[in-house]
């Protein structure tokens, strides 16, 4: 009897064993996958045309109360984005492939002198609610908006606004080149204050979906906008999830829960790159970059920050660490853009060059232990840095190891009390933070908030007085091809004071199930769910 | 009886008032506030202008104490006060946590009991035999396996190699709350059942169970009648412990399977500095600490009466 029991458990466990090996190895547990993603898993997203309507599930990280959006309404932080990302909301101008603006809700708009704009709405529009959309509706909108998001009241700096059937005109109190720019910024949506905003914040707006239901950190649901201007929604109705969890995602995308993902580890990516999947991506302006700080007595040697400039390998901090997912910078903008990428010079990586530079300045090596010294001070660099950004302690470690080998000894510091810390220049050599330089494709954003006097992240108190003319006439120039030149101005500048290193720009990925189309990455990151979203059975 | 429960509840305001107090200076030391957490996580500049008006907006402009006081005094007003991430009401967010966690603690310990106390039991009565050598070497891998680990394996089993169950839950249903639930099963019945087998080996080991066997009672009714009654004293206490901890909330094991509970929502809190809907957790915690140990003390007193509550006269 005895014997029987231990052999039957014997067995069960090599039955368990077996069973989950034939289950999960090799092209077993792929084929299952691919089958899960090709036709959605039992629990997955019903995809395709259960009973009769064409649903979608889309998994994405971001959309939470951590990144301001708690909820869709564009008055309320950062939930603009989740409104125009999710297909509720549209903005009066957007921004093209290149980040130029063109239409959108409006159809043209005049500069008619230095403080007054005039704007042709579109007549063909209607909000989700049925409302026409005309020059008081967008009135209506965009003085709740000035009213209620300190950023937005900021950026526009909107004195007057009148509407006259389906024109709108808008007068600053102050000069605003950029207007037309800010307003494709995503707090821009219009929606229809008359509706309101719901206590969960859904709002209605003009986009091919509307929200009918919104929990926050947990999901939100659409319908298709019958009345859509622009064409008809190909999907009845989507469900946005957040899954704030990499591996979760991952999984949950393996087992055909979900139809297409945004925010996916790095490290999930080689599961996806094959015939069952789709991964659409593009360079955003988010750079991953060094501030110098010019209080350092390390830092604020010029030949110090050349040498860092030089002794920073970008090539291959994309290619292996970030494994491909990134694109190394030379300046502030991708190459998308008019006045990014080889549009200006900058040091490229040269070790050799750069102990020569440090030799010339008199930094050597004198007691042999790897790290050089000069009037008796060694060169220690103190790299500030931050954990939320998977990139930036990745990076850290990379420059570390470089410089460490031009004679420089690194120490890191990558903590989330980042932000007091380099309020104290004592504290720090070396800020590295990751930054959005140009959301609405204009260039002004970044030098307004991190390179002029009184920048409030004008962290490492930089100064320059070529810049601050530069700056001066870019707040003032109206041309969009002289603001370009300006731009490309003011990063050699910077360039050229080695004041800023741009080390990569992220990689922005959307991945979907083969069967998802409609679903692109673009570079202002603003875009996702469009009317020509679109899954097939 | 009732001057001990009472006593016991009193308790907890002096408890409450250090806890909360600690716990909002350590968030202060910790750094940093919401205001630039929300800027920080968005990728957005903000003006100092703009920053010194949500700091201004919040209160956190305000020198500690006054924070704290104000803090405590909606509190004792039954005002907890408003999210600064989401603006949403604390207490609403708070209780509409709740029942994914109740319901995720509810399904764990009796998954863990189911689990636990028979294959403790077992592997005790065959001590040193290959039963208790299985049950211990798989107590042991459950024990050194983290929580994420097991969790990460299960769904890869069970949901993309033999999808039987969801990746994501979609709300409070058992079949949701089913890889969570087991999850936490494994780790917590891997570590008690270890502690079931000492207890009742050390029972066994007693002079009354050598007594009945020599009268001729059968093993069976002194096993069940007598050895798990008094072992159910130890057990107790290794699950009031585990129930205080699970009504706090697993926030890993929560973030995995994108369960709603309440752990989660005390780190995302954290992260954001949200002190409002921190210091709601903390009052929860304190409370179903104490209200968990008191129900535990109570019920040594049902289960053994020789057991004394409180200074009473035996």
């Amino acid at each position: 009897m005895k014997k029987k029991r231990t052999a039957a458990a014997l067995l069960l466990c090599i039955a368990l064993a077996a069973s989950s090996l034939a289950g999960c190895s090799g092209g077993t547990a792929g084929e299952n996958q691919g089958q899960n993603a090709e036709q959605g898993s039992s629990y997955g997203a019903d995809s395709g045309e259960a009973a009769g309507a064409k649903t979608f599930v889309f998994g994405d990280t971001t959309f939470n109360a951590e990144n301001e959006e708690s909820d869709i309404n564009p008055h309320n932080a950062c939930g603009g984005w989740a409104c125009i990302r999710y297909g509720v909301g549209e903005t009066l101008v957007r921004l093209s492939d290149t980040m130029e603006i063109e239409p959108w809700l409006a159809e043209s708009w005049e500069n008619v002198d230095e403080l007054t704009w005039t704007i042709t709405l579109r007549d063909d529009v209607n909000f989700s609610t049925g409302r026409h959309m005309d020059g008081e509706a967008v009135k209506e909108c965009l003085e709740a908006l000035m009213e209620n998001h300190a950023r937005a009241a900021g950026d526009l700096n909107i004195a007057e606004i009148t509407a006259d059937g389906q024109t709108l005109t808008i007068r600053t109190s102050k000069p605003v080149p950029a207007l037309m720019n800010y307003l494709a910024e995503p707090y821009g949506c219009i929606i229809d204050m008359e509706a309101g905003v719901t206590e969960d914040g859904i709002v209605c707006g003009t986009g091919p979906y509307e929200a009918v239901s919104l929990v926050t950190d947990t999901s939100l649901e659409l319908v298709k906008n019958e009345d859509y201007w622009d064409g008809e929604p190909k999907l009845d109705q989507i469900t946005v999830r957040t899954i704030s969890d990499g591996d979760t995602l991952t999984m949950a995308l393996q087992s055909g829960e979900i139809d297409a993902a945004y925010g996916m580890p790095y490290a999930s990516y080689p599961l996806f790159e094959n015939d069952s999947y789709t991964i659409s991506g593009c360079a955003t302006s988010r750079v991953f970059f060094a501030t110098m700080n010019f209080d350092s007595e390390i830092t604020s040697d010029p030949a110090v920050r050349k040498a860092i400039a030089m002794g920073i390998d970008k090539e291959s901090f994309v290619e292996t660490l970030l494994g491909g997912n990134g694109y190394a910078a030379e300046g502030a903008y991708p190459d998308s853009y008019a006045y990014g990428g080889d549009a200006v010079e900058t040091e490229t990586y040269d070790p050799e060059g750069a102990m020569e530079v440090l030799e010339e300045a008199g930094w050597t090596d004198t007691d042999g232990d790897g790290v050089r010294e000069k009037d008796g001070q060694k060169l220690t660099l103190r790299w500030l840095t931050y954990p939320s950004r998977q990139e930036l302690p990745l990076l850290a470690e990379a420059a570390q190891a470089t410089l460490g080998d031009i004679g420089f000894d690194v120490q890191i510091n990558s903590t989330a009390d980042h932000n007091s810390i380099r309020a104290d220049r004592s504290a720090w050599d070396i800020y590295v933070s990751a930054f959005v330089t140009a959301p609405l494709g204009d260039p002004e954003y970044f030098f307004n908030y991190c390179c002029l006097d009184g920048s409030v992240q004008n962290v490492g108190n930089y100064q320059s007085d070529r810049l601050q003319e530069l700056a001066e006439e870019l707040s003032g120039t109206f041309d969009t091809d002289r603001r370009a030149g300006l731009a490309v101005e003011m990063q050699q500048t910077i360039l050229d004071d080695n004041a800023y290193v741009f080390c990569s720009f992220l990689r922005m990925s959307i991945i979907s199930r083969a069967g998802v189309t409609g679903l692109v990455s673009h570079p202002c990151d603003y875009y996702e769910i469009t009317a020509d979203l679109d899954i097939d059975g | 009886m009732r001057k001990y429960v009472i006593r016991r509840l009193l308790l907890l305001i002096p408890i409450l008032f250090g806890i909360t107090f600690l716990s909002f200076a350590m968030m202060r030391i910790a750094g940093s506030d919401a205001v630039l957490q929300r800027a920080d996580a968005s990728g957005v500049a903000l003006t100092q202008e703009v920053i010194d008006a949500q700091r201004a907006e919040l209160g956190l402009d305000q020198p500690f104490l006054t924070q704290y006081f104000r803090w405590l005094g909606g509190f004792l007003t039954g005002d907890l006060g408003v999210s600064y991430v989401s603006g949403n009401d604390v207490f609403s967010t708070f209780v509409s946590k709740l029942p994914a966690t109740l319901l995720l603690t509810a399904t764990s310990i009796l998954l863990t009991v189911a689990i636990s106390i028979p294959l403790g039991i077992l592997s005790a009565v065959k001590q040193n035999k290959f039963t208790d050598y299985l049950i211990r070497f798989c107590s042991f891998i459950g024990n050194s396996l983290p929580n994420f680990f097991v969790a990460l394996v299960l769904m890869y089993l069970l949901a993309i190699c033999f999808p039987v169950f969801p990746v994501i839950s979609t709300g409070l249903s058992l079949q949701s709350a089913a890889l969570p639930t087991l999850t936490l099963a494994i780790a917590m019945s891997a570590k008690y059942l270890r502690q079931v087998r000492a207890t009742v080996l050390d029972e066994l080991d007693k002079a009354y169970v050598t007594g009945a066997r020599a009268r001729g009672v059968r093993f069976s009714v002194t096993l069940w009648k007598s050895v798990l009654r008094s072992c159910l004293v130890t057990i107790l206490t290794l699950l009031a412990m585990s129930v205080g901890s699970l009504l706090g909330g697993t926030a890993i094991v929560e973030s995995i399977f994108m369960w709603d509970g309440v752990g989660k929502l005390a780190v995302d809190a954290i992260n954001m500095r949200d002190y409002p809907m921190i210091q709601a957790y903390v009052v929860w915690m304190a409370v179903i600490y104490v209200v968990v140990n008191l129900i535990t003390d109570i019920s040594y007193r049902a289960l053994d009466p020789r057991i004394r509550l409180g200074g009473e006269e035996a």
